[in-house]
């Protein structure tokens, strides 16, 4: 499941408003986005990591700045993934298989 | 209208699956994603007529599906139509769920087709994420690409 890092990196309510940030204002630097969230500038910066390596958002340097932009290639997957019930079905059939192994057992 | 298909290999004998795919006991058991709960629900899958759930998230978000049961072939396939309930607990957009059983390597092949999708714009229309925040960036993408 090569979404699940995905979710795990949008399972934080600082780092979802750090992706609601910069989809509302379009490219935000790291310094922009603390001075709008109740969160720490390092803390900002772990977040941005985070969503970085999840390829939610995209890192560019300007001079001395980070710029941040959010990575519509990600967003379409994750929006297609919740939209074709996929979200309901492919953990609903893992928890299946796991049923049907544990009434193997009892 | 779009389509997905899901294809598990199951250990276990296509009737036992099915009876698991079928029967309200058994599906209690695995119906929903994890921390989801059915406290009401008419889910037997094992006879035509009608059927429904309300599954309720740990955020205490509820989701109302309900359908009709159209086919039922022991234990080799069953069919049902699956409609989302809107914020008015009105039924939405029909789409259509197979599932076929298959005897394959001493167990069951099981797939799983769910038809006849909404396209892109009647889905965002409808509240079919699985939280508030899925939902929320369920917007926000459909912001973001469009």
């Amino acid at each position: 499941m090569t979404l699940a890092p995905t979710f795990a990196a949008l399972g934080d309510p600082s780092r979802l408003a750090i992706l609601e940030q910069v989809l509302a204002e379009g490219e935000q630097s790291a310094g922009a986005l603390s001075a709008q969230l109740p969160v720490s500038a390092p803390a900002v910066s772990r977040h941005l990591k985070v969503l970085c390596d999840a390829g939610l958002l995209v890192r560019r340097v300007d001079g001395q700045r980070r710029l941040y932009t959010a990575n519509p290639r990600k967003l379409r997957q994750l929006s297609e993934w919740m939209q074709s019930h996929r979200a309901f079905w492919e953990p609903s059939l893992d928890r299946l298989e796991r049923a049907l192994k544990e009434d193997d057992n009892d | 209208m779009t389509e997905l298909t899901l294809t598990r290999q199951f250990d276990a004998a296509p009737e036992r699956v099915f009876a698991f795919v079928s029967q309200t006991e058994h599906l209690l058991k695995w119906w929903g994603p994890e921390g989801m709960t059915v406290p009401v629900h008419e889910l037997d899958l094992s006879r035509p007529g009608p059927w429904f759930s309300e599954m309720h998230a740990p955020d205490g978000k509820v989701y109302k599906v309900s359908g009709q049961v159209t086919e039922v072939d022991p234990p080799n396939s069953l069919s049902f139509t699956w409609a989302w309930h809107d914020e008015n607990d009105e039924p939405g957009h029909e789409s259509h769920v197979r599932f076929e059983l298959t005897p394959k390597d001493g167990g069951t092949q099981f797939t799983l087709v769910h038809a006849n999708l909404a396209d892109e714009q009647s889905r965002a229309s409808h509240e079919d994420g699985w939280t508030s925040t899925l939902r929320r960036l369920e917007r926000l993408c459909a912001d973001a690409t469009t």
